[in-house]
């Protein structure tokens, strides 16, 4: 059994002859130089990144909001924004920065006048104008953000944080509120007073869910009064917040509009169901499609078949919804056999016939045959209006030749009796004369027989004004119909064809799916109450229960939120990142310094005890193996330079804790020790000439080992002691 | 001057050198000569201790060699010079340097070093390659700068541990030509490595014939290579025979 100090005089040995000069002052110059390296590339990247910002954004409290404009109406903006700093801000100073993804950014400082509550608060009517705004953000310096501040403590928030000393005003920017500091200085300590402000509130928000119809005022009341039984000693108001209820009431209608709309915008599925067949809702049904693909049980569908969701089942009748595919364009109802599907895609048997009725091919198809009514209709009220204008006119020469014929009825008359008085002898002309008329008259006689009056008189009997005003009646009810706009009917009408979704049915299929997921509540919430929590808090979790049971709503749940958060401002932000960064990066730089000094540095030494000890009695002590002196050493000095380069260029890694660098330091070490001699072999045989020779380890190190080492600091060190 | 006694060096499971006990007078040239791997050159290093024995001891001048400080173990080994098989050269170091380097760093003037370490490279021939590097020497030089080494500190004892064994058959001569001069002109005790028969039967005062890590044999060279007791002394015999 060997002894067990034999190892630790090995080391001792070596560094006690002078190399321990030389060892020490080698760490202490690795950490100094981990350090500045660490720190120095880290606060480079730093400042880099800090000069790249400044010229982005501007110096700090350079310029107090940033507007975004669509990238084509910059041009436009950009004067209208001159006029407007002309206008209103005289001194303002105004820059254009980045433009990205389509929008340019716009820097504009407020003289220092202007920076007052009044004209922050009211921002937007300033710039509300500008062409191509596509909103704004405030990047006003000095300043706090508080996010999400509850609208029903607001102004008492903002009384109490208008007191702190340090602040110049807090004003609201939407749901937040900036608290404006009179110098940078300040910010800490508003900003751990503003915490403790908000920390005296606290939101306990029941929620009802979906479908509840809750009087907010009146549950709400109740919950209090249940709240202080059980929590006295604290002030509490309801203080639900309008907004977002009505905001989403809103939304829930325009879903539900939207999905009715869908729903019968979608093609109309009904399916007969097969009497041996048990149909459930939400089942699949496959059926043929388009594609002249016959289904086979137990085959996998295509994507040509059609996919068929089982909405509704009414005894042997179902109604479904196509959630893949799509039908052929007509009016025809379609019938096919449907094919039940398992969620892997495979068909399985028979469930019934299913009709399907393309719906919207249906409207587009009816909208067609309206549009060209609507164009016959506007020809044909002119056409008829002509014909009423012609029968006028033959009404008009009708009449006309009626009284000619009565005039000439009565001159034949007279002309008759004329001839009659002139002599009792007739002559061969008063015969003629006779005759020609007598056959005139029965002519006419006849004609008006023809005319199915029988007589002049009956001719007579026609009723001309009646026809007239039946004419003007159907000329007038013509007029109305010209009268109206049929293009304007055709234009609208276009416009609607025209707006209809081009929405297949698999689309709206998924989109109804995805409405009724927001409906069903598994994305929007319910029904909420808010109260507020003044001095003091409760918890949430404990009213729960009793408020489910007083409230008889064993659905209702209860949650905290605080009525504010404090949140650096925007540019505060980016520098707290990039101060993440930079702490990362030195980090990330310490390890690797620290194993790439061990590689070239400290290996050669590892490599040199381990050769040293090779000439001296080997080690069978089991515990001298495990714990290895040279090991533990590597281990620790790893730990060492990591630990200290780590702490001293300030660097910090998100989740890793100091304890945690100085292990990973010691790994790091502890496998350089292990594989030294393959990070850094030494000349084995020029050491043991140098022993031979009778020099001392310190001697080898800095005559041999070290210049034939790797070059690093180390190997620089040793040039001031170096003879040959 | 030299006095082993008991000496046992074991590398796990293989013994390298089983109760090796010998003397040897100052001036005395022993040669020690025996088949690859009988622990020949464990021995020779055991003596100035750059393989440290198991148990045993080593007496030099009168002084436990075993029982040395690190300091006098060093002292101890700049009076005692060593030649390598495989030269063990500085490979960073120019021929003069090689040889002077360790007188300057025992505290010896540069320029005194330099002189004496011209004078050892005249005793091997190689004072007109001062100024080259080992890589630019041959195999037989690089040998001789490594004698020139151990030689420049005047030493009482040296140690040649198969001083030719990495040489090609022509460069083996240059070499002990150079061993058996200085054999002849030195009064240094030596104690040499060798499978050189020849050699060992010209310059040898005493034969050790190692086998297994144990003396098998020892005596005149006349003796034992005449009249061998030993197997492995039969077998020199037929080899010189032969």
């Amino acid at each position: 059994m060997e002894a067990p100090g034999e190892e630790e005089k090995v080391m001792l040995s070596f560094f006690r002859d002078g190399f321990y000069k030389d060892f020490i002052v080698l760490i202490v110059l690795t950490i100094i130089l981990g350090a500045v390296f660490s720190s120095g590339i880290a606060w480079a990247l730093d400042s880099y990144f800090g000069d790249a910002l400044d010229d982005m954004i501007g110096e700090y409290g350079e310029y107090d909001v940033i507007l975004h404009i669509r990238e084509e109406s910059k041009d436009a903006a950009m004067r209208e924004l001159e006029r407007i700093a002309e206008q209103h801000f005289k001194g303002a100073r105004l820059s254009q920065t980045l433009t990205i993804a389509g929008q340019a950014n716009f820097f504009f400082g407020l003289p220092e006048e202007c920076r007052t509550r009044d004209i922050l608060e009211n921002i937007a009517s300033y710039f509300g104008g500008v062409p191509g705004l596509n909103g704004y953000t405030l990047i006003i310096e000095p300043s706090i953000l508080i996010r999400g501040v509850h609208s029903g403590v607001r102004s008492e928030l903002q009384e109490q944080i208008e007191a702190i000393p340090g602040v110049e005003f807090a004003f609201r920017d939407g749901s937040n509120m900036i608290v404006l500091l009179t110098d940078e200085e300040h910010s800490r300590e508003v900003s751990a007073r503003v915490e403790e402000i908000l920390a005296q509130y606290q939101i306990v928000e029941l929620r009802f869910p979906m479908g509840f119809e809750v009087d907010t005022q009146q549950v709400g009341d109740e919950a209090i009064n249940i709240i202080k039984k059980m929590a006295p000693g604290r002030r509490y108001s309801n203080v639900t917040s309008a907004e977002y209820g009505e905001e989403l009431d809103a939304f829930l209608k325009t879903l539900v509009e939207m999905r009715d709309f869908l729903m019968s915008y979608a093609s109309k599925v009904r399916i007969t169901v097969d009497p041996n067949v048990h149909l459930a809702v939400g089942e699949q049904i496959a059926v043929q499609g388009t594609s002249g693909q016959e289904l086979e049980p137990t085959a996998s569908i295509t994507d040509e078949h059609v996919l068929i969701e089982v909405t509704a089942v009414y005894g042997d009748m179902a109604e479904g919804m196509i959630t893949r595919g799509s039908i052929a364009q007509s009016i025809d109802k379609l019938v096919q056999k449907g094919y039940g599907v398992q969620s892997d895609g495979v068909i399985t048997d028979f469930v019934g016939e299913v009709e399907l009725e393309n719906e919207r091919y249906r409207l587009a198809y009816a909208i067609s045959e309206s549009l060209r009514l609507l164009e016959e209709l506007d020809e044909l009220s002119v056409q008829a209006n002509a014909a009423v204008d012609n029968a006028d006119a033959v009404l008009n020469t009708f009449q006309e030749a009626l009284m000619q014929l009565e005039v000439l009825q009565v001159q034949m008359r007279q002309l008759n009796d004329g001839i009659a008085k002139g002599g009792t002898g007739s002559t061969g002309e008063q015969l003629l004369v006779t005759l020609l008329l007598n056959g005139l008259f029965q002519s006419l006689a006849q004609a008006a027989v023809n005319a199915g009056e029988g007589s002049i008189d009956s001719l007579e009997n026609l009723d001309i004004e009646e026809m007239r005003t039946s004419l003007n009646g159907i000329s007038e009810q013509i007029a109305n119909v010209q009268d109206i706009d049929v293009q304007a009917i055709i234009q609208q009408i276009e416009f609607v064809r025209d707006t209809l979704p081009n929405l297949e049915d698999e689309e709206i299929g998924q989109s109804i799916r995805l409405i009724n997921t927001y409906l069903g509540g598994q994305v929007i919430p319910g029904e909420r109450i808010q109260i507020l929590v003044h001095d003091g808090s409760v918890d949430e979790k404990e009213i729960e229960k009793t408020l489910q049971v007083e409230l008889d709503n064993p659905y209702l749940h209860t949650y905290s939120t605080s009525v504010g958060m404090v949140n650096p401002d925007a540019r505060s932000e980016i520098f707290r990142i990039l101060k993440e960064v930079r702490a990362i990066v030195a980090g990330m730089l310490a390890i690797i310094y620290t194993g790439v000094i061990l590689v070239l540095d400290h290996a050669t030494i590892f490599s040199t005890l381990k050769y040293i000890r090779a000439a001296r009695k080997p080690v069978t002590n089991r515990w001298l193996r495990i714990f290895d002196p040279i090991k533990i050493l590597g281990g620790s000095l790893g730990a060492l330079i990591l630990f200290t380069v780590y702490q001293l260029s300030r660097a910090q890694i998100p989740m890793v804790t100091p304890p945690m660098i100085a292990l990973c330091g010691f790994v790091i070490g502890l496998l350089i020790a292990i594989f030294a001699e393959r990070f850094s072999p030494v000349h084995t045989k020029e050491i043991m000439a140098g022993q031979a020779l009778g020099l001392s380890n310190v001697q080898i190190m800095r005559e041999i080992v070290i210049p034939a080492g790797r070059p690093g600091i180390m190997n620089l060190l040793n040039r001031w002691k170096q003879q040959f | 001057m030299l006095y082993l006694k008991d000496l046992h060096k074991q590398y796990g499971k293989v013994v390298a050198l089983e109760s090796i006990s010998l003397e040897v007078e100052r001036g005395e040239t022993v040669v020690i000569m025996g088949p690859s791997g009988c622990g020949k050159s464990t021995l020779i290093r055991c003596i100035n201790r750059l393989t440290e024995p198991d148990r045993g001891e080593i007496i030099l001048n009168g002084q436990s060699v075993l029982a040395l400080s690190d300091s006098a173990l060093q002292n101890l080994r700049r009076n005692v010079g060593f030649v390598f098989q495989q030269f063990h050269l500085i490979g960073r170091l120019n021929v003069l340097e090689n040889v002077m380097f360790h007188l300057v760093l025992g505290g010896m003037e540069r320029t005194t070093a330099a002189d004496r370490a011209l004078a050892a490279l005249k005793k091997v021939g190689l004072d007109n390659a001062v100024s080259r590097y080992p890589h630019e020497l041959s195999g037989g030089q690089q040998q001789r700068v490594g004698i020139a080494r151990a030689l420049v500190t005047n030493p009482e004892l040296m140690l040649w541990d198969e001083p030719t064994a990495s040489l090609d058959p022509i460069l083996v001569g240059e070499v002990l030509d150079v061993m058996e001069e200085l054999v002849r002109t030195t009064n240094t005790t030596m104690l040499i490595v060798t499978h050189e028969v020849s050699f060992a039967l010209r310059v040898a005062d005493r034969i050790v014939l190692m086998d297994h890590g144990r003396i098998v044999e020892e005596g005149a060279p006349d003796v034992v290579f005449a009249d061998p007791e030993s197997e492995i002394g039969r077998k020199y015999k037929r080899l010189l025979m032969s």
